[in-house]
């Protein structure tokens, strides 16, 4: 019989049955005529026919369990049972199903988050074959233009190759900065990844050639915003860096680029770089900005390909060696080589900065959910016990014990689903929130959280292996059952003794060892982050204004630029509500850094990396505005800046690094490039250490400039303005200074505390999650502690009770109470220091300023999980102790 | 006399189905137990509750197959007939069968 058969057996089972009874019936008429011919009465015969026959039923039903999807049937009625027995304890059901959405949730949260950031393919043409071209190690992975336009017309050792390199661009002209994220992108681009037009048509070869015209495809959403619509955007032009681009296509909007955690509002074609930024970028060969994928031909091995990479190279580097390197570096330079990695995920800045932080808190969330389990199983024996009775009838009038053990899973099963079920609606919310919590007002992160396969995978394998982990003990427990004894003891619950109790204690153990595990973590995250937000990182950020201006559009150059950068500082200073004013090329913690070698005389470098400094430019008054200490000498004046005069300040970094203990006032320093020297600059003043790309950095050597002097110009300059009163009321002021100084100019206002805390962000995050659930997991220990101890003192309220009549005292019913509770919790704190130990070092790389075993935070999370547990074991102890005897013996 | 009646031995209810069915074709149930009662002198007794299942568990494994026809009674019954598969099946059973008497004969003359 072929199975197609079968299966329609398995859904006709009511055609099957009706043809059986009819088969039956026959039989047993037949049977009766011939018991009648031998001359027994009608009714005789038909009931001998009966009796000979045997259990009917019998047959029928095991002729039925032929099907083989018989087990469908006897599943449905277990889930119909379940589900009875759960309506009818709802308030158990609630509880389970609440903190299973939670934990399932939570779990599904975090990975969902991980699949997006690091798991899921890029939304393109088979990224699986893409492959990211570097130098020597998957980090090295950025390239320069003159680079990428020869591996582009070398291209025909891959099917192909295109470029990319994330941006961002000004949509207004003067006033208020409009900021939209943004690519650069090699013609071939949008072809080679497969990517389409939703209106218009994507960028393609022709639009990307030296001297191109300014072409723009834009995303649903900029097409939205600016021009109402994807079809109404074709043919417009949009304002990006004061420049005028033609639209030409809108986007598919599944397609965020190559880079996980951006999403681009404008992409451009490469050439048009020379129309924003001038003639020359293009041949720049010290502008390291563009990632480079491949597509390697069909069947081609990543051997094959290493190797064809390495022939490749020599010639490149060869042809684009940068003219201003020493001759050292050009020998190094010349030395580089290609190398692959696969990149079907494309490449991401947030990925590298939060893969750690998110296997941390996968961690975590996976220890509260186990702990959650544990407080569930807790509960399902408790509840098995009481269900002990019912269980003894049903095995008592048959039931076989696999049936009813396959019963009580089918019940864990349906709670872990309705909690899956609820978590993932949980994780929707939580891991947008998340994703939330990772944006600033700088970095908007966009990740795509829709929820697929692999995540639903996940969040079913995680639904049935916890209701395994919490359903398999009460459920093997329940088939131990022995009907005689249950039925005979009424339900009573006192038919095993100690043995019984030893899952549920070795739970509220491993609960306690695993909590203490998680708080000693989140203490750890937590004591960082306060070390962080309290360490004095050499200004004060609160109160201070950052304006951000660009020059670029006021079509000014040096020295004019220069002279209205300096009576913005000077009108800016007498505005009500400023406090201080200065202005610089670079504001701490906002992801721009400059560092130069420099010599210094008697200070003889051991190595190249020795003889660096960090830079910044700055203005008189820049560190009076930051709160940044003058420890000797003096500040840069007006005049020596607008002279141009070769001054420097230094920071005590510095001081001890290069001029060790000798008067550093009127020493001098020059800036080494390749293999020359930069003039002579003086040292007027020294400041105490300032905090320069992160708060957790060691202080580095900083040398501070006069503005307008020294390698970048300064077509940028940002504003440090310290206000006393609240930043609303001042803002308005200075837009419209600044408007009237000069209306071209356009301007960016943030504040400097808000760059501090987003330099915070993960160690925040970390610190926040891992305390929250941190608590979460005290919390469902304490909840698992506290019933199982109560559970018990019901339990065992005979006893008590002729513990108590025999002339116990009431402190030593207590004593005896906590003496077990102590114990579990003893047990607990010891096995979970045990686990602390062993996996607090993987946390090691997010700590600052802490060890990973620091004594301090690992004795307070001790005395924490102690004091709470045992202020949880009180109350069943003191109930215990108030029990009265007569009562307790008079139910026996 | 119920007493010297035999309850057919497990397993072997099939083969004696088998062979039913390929001697005197297409038969129904009840016919089926009439047939090994008689055939056997008698010494045989089909435990009615168990044959339905049996008949069940062999079309499903696609040795018989069952179709609702007409008695000589006129009367709608389930008539089974036996498969290729099943020929195939009672060679096999037969040879094990004989090979099982044969074995326990000896023994219980010899030994």
């Amino acid at each position: 019989m072929s199975w197609i058969h079968r299966l329609g057996n398995a859904f006709r089972p009511n055609r099957l049955d009706a043809e059986l009874q009819r088969e039956l019936d026959f039989h047993l008429s037949e049977k009766a005529e011939e018991l009648a011919a031998k001359g027994m009465s009608p009714s005789a015969a038909r009931l001998e026919a009966r009796k000979r026959f045997g259990n009917r039923t019998l047959a029928q039903e095991e002729a039925r369990g032929m099907n083989l999807f018989g087990w469908l049937d006897s599943l449905l009625a277990d889930v119909r049972y379940a589900m009875r027995s759960l309506r009818a304890s709802p308030g158990f059901a609630s509880v389970a199903v609440l903190s299973l959405a939670f934990g399932i949730g939570a779990n599904t949260a975090i990975f969902s988050l991980t699949n997006a950031l690091i798991l899921r393919s890029l939304p393109v043409n088979h990224p699986e074959q893409l492959v990211k071209l570097a130098m020597g190690s998957p980090d090295n992975d950025t390239f320069t233009n003159p680079l990428w336009e020869r591996v582009r017309d070398n291209v025909a050792p891959f099917a192909g190759a295109v470029a990319y390199a994330p941006s961002g661009f000004n949509m207004s002209k003067g006033g208020l900065v409009r900021r939209v994220p943004g690519a650069w992108v090699s013609g071939d681009f949008f072809r080679e990844l497969g990517v389409q037009a939703v209106a218009g048509r994507m960028l393609q070869v022709s639009d990307d050639h030296r001297g191109c015209a300014p072409t723009a495809v834009v995303s649903e959403g900029v097409a939205q915003s600016e021009f109402g619509g994807a079809s109404s955007a074709i043919g417009k032009t949009i304002p990006l860096e004061g420049k005028t681009f033609d639209v030409v296509g809108v986007v598919d909007p599944r397609f965020f680029g190559l880079e996980v955690g951006r999403y681009p509002g404008v992409y451009l074609p490469q050439c048009a770089q020379q129309l924003m930024y001038g003639h020359d970028v293009l041949d720049a060969r010290s502008r390291w900005y563009l990632n480079i994928l491949l597509r390697p031909h069909a069947g081609v091995t990543p051997e094959q390909l290493d190797a064809r990479l390495k022939s490749l190279a020599p010639g490149i580097f060869a042809a684009t060696v940068p003219a201003n390197f020493a001759v050292g570096q050009q020998v190094e330079y010349r030395k580089n080589t290609f190398s692959s990695y696969p990149a079907s995920n494309g490449m991401s800045q947030l990925r590298s900065s939060y893969s750690a932080a998110l296997y941390i808190l996968m961690a975590v969330v996976g220890v509260v959910l186990l702990i959650a389990c544990a407080n569930i199983a807790n509960l399902l024996l408790a509840r098995a016990a009481a269900r002990q009775r019912e269980i003894a009838i049903r095995l008592a009038i048959g039931a076989g014990r696999g049936r009813i053990v396959r019963q009580l899973l089918t019940e864990s099963l349906l709670l872990s689903i309705f909690g899956a079920a609820l978590g993932v609606l949980f994780a929707r919310w939580a891991s947008r929130l998340l994703v939330g919590y990772l944006s600033s007002d700088t970095r908007t992160v966009w990740l795509d959280l829709s929820i697929d396969g692999r995540v639903l995978g996940f969040t079913l394998a995680v639904a049935t292996l916890t209701a395994t982990i919490f359903g398999l003990a009460p459920a093997w427990r329940a088939s131990k059952v022995q009907p005689q004894a249950a039925l005979k003891s009424g339900g009573r619950g006192m038919t095993d003794g100690d043995a019984k109790q030893r899952v549920g204690r070795s739970l509220v153990v491993a609960q306690v060892a695993l909590s203490l595990a998680l708080v000693a973590c989140s203490g750890l995250l937590l004591g960082s982050f306060r070390k962080l937000i309290t360490l004095d990182p050499g200004f004060r950020s609160e109160g201070v204004l950052l304006v951000n201006m660009h020059f670029k559009d006021t079509g000014l150059e040096e020295p004019a630029r220069a002279v209205l950068q300096g009576q913005l500082l000077e009108r800016l200073r007498h505005q009500p509500g400023v406090v201080a004013v200065g202005a610089s090329l670079i504001t701490p913690l906002g992801n721009m850094g400059w560092n130069e070698s420099v010599a210094v005389a008697d200070f003889g470098a051991s190595n190249p990396r020795d003889s660096v400094s960090y830079f910044n430019q700055v203005s008189d008054g820049y560190f009076a505005a930051m709160g940044t200490r003058l420890v000797a000498g003096r500040d840069m004046r007006a005049d020596e800046i607008a002279a141009k005069r070769p001054v420097a300040v230094v920071n005590e970094a510095f001081v001890k690094h290069f001029l060790g203990r000798t008067n550093p006032i009127g020493r001098t320093l020059r800036i080494v490039t390749g293999d020359s020297l930069g003039i002579p600059r003086e040292i007027v003043g020294v400041v105490a250490d300032a905090k320069y790309q992160s708060l957790d950095e060691k202080p580095l050597e900083t040398t501070y400039l006069p503005l307008n002097q020294g390698d970048p110009g300064l077509e940028d300059l940002n504003y440090e303005i310290r206000i006393d009163r609240d930043a609303a009321a001042v803002v308005p002021a200075i837009r419209a200074l600044v408007t009237e100084a000069n209306p071209a100019i356009s301007l960016e206002v943030a504040t400097f505390s808000g760059q501090v805390a987003a330099s915070l962000a993960r160690p925040r995050l970390l610190a926040t999650l891992s305390g929250f659930f941190g608590a979460l997991a005290l919390l469902l220990a304490v909840i698992g502690l506290y019933g199982t101890m109560s559970y018990n003192v019901t339990r065992r309220r005979n006893e008590i009770g002729v513990r108590m009549a025999l002339g116990a005292a009431r402190q030593q019913v207590m004593r005896m109470v906590l003496g077990e509770a102590g114990r579990l919790i003893a047990l607990g704190i010891v096995f979970g220091a045990l686990i602390s130990f062993a996996s607090t070092r993987f946390i090691s790389s997010m700590l600052f300023g802490l060890s990973a075993t620091e004594p301090a935070v690992f004795g307070i999370a001790v005395v924490l999980l102690a004091v709470v547990a045992g202020a949880a074991a009180l109350v069943p102890a003191w109930r215990a102790a108030q029990l009265d005897p007569m009562d307790a013996l008079r139910e026996e | 006399m119920a007493r010297s009646k035999t309850d057919i031995l497990q397993g072997t209810l099939a083969l004696l189905v088998l062979r039913t069915l390929s001697s005197r074709g297409s038969l129904h149930g009840y016919a089926i137990t009439q047939h090994i009662q008689r055939g056997s002198n008698e010494l045989l007794r089909v435990e009615e509750g168990s044959l339905y299942p049996a008949l069940h568990r062999m079309s499903q494994d696609g040795l018989i197959k069952g179709k609702w026809g007409i008695t000589d009674k006129n009367r709608e019954a389930r008539f089974y007939a036996i498969t290729a598969a099943g020929k195939k099946a009672l060679a096999e059973e037969e040879d094990a069968w004989r090979r099982l008497a044969q074995g326990v004969s000896l023994i219980l003359n010899f030994a």
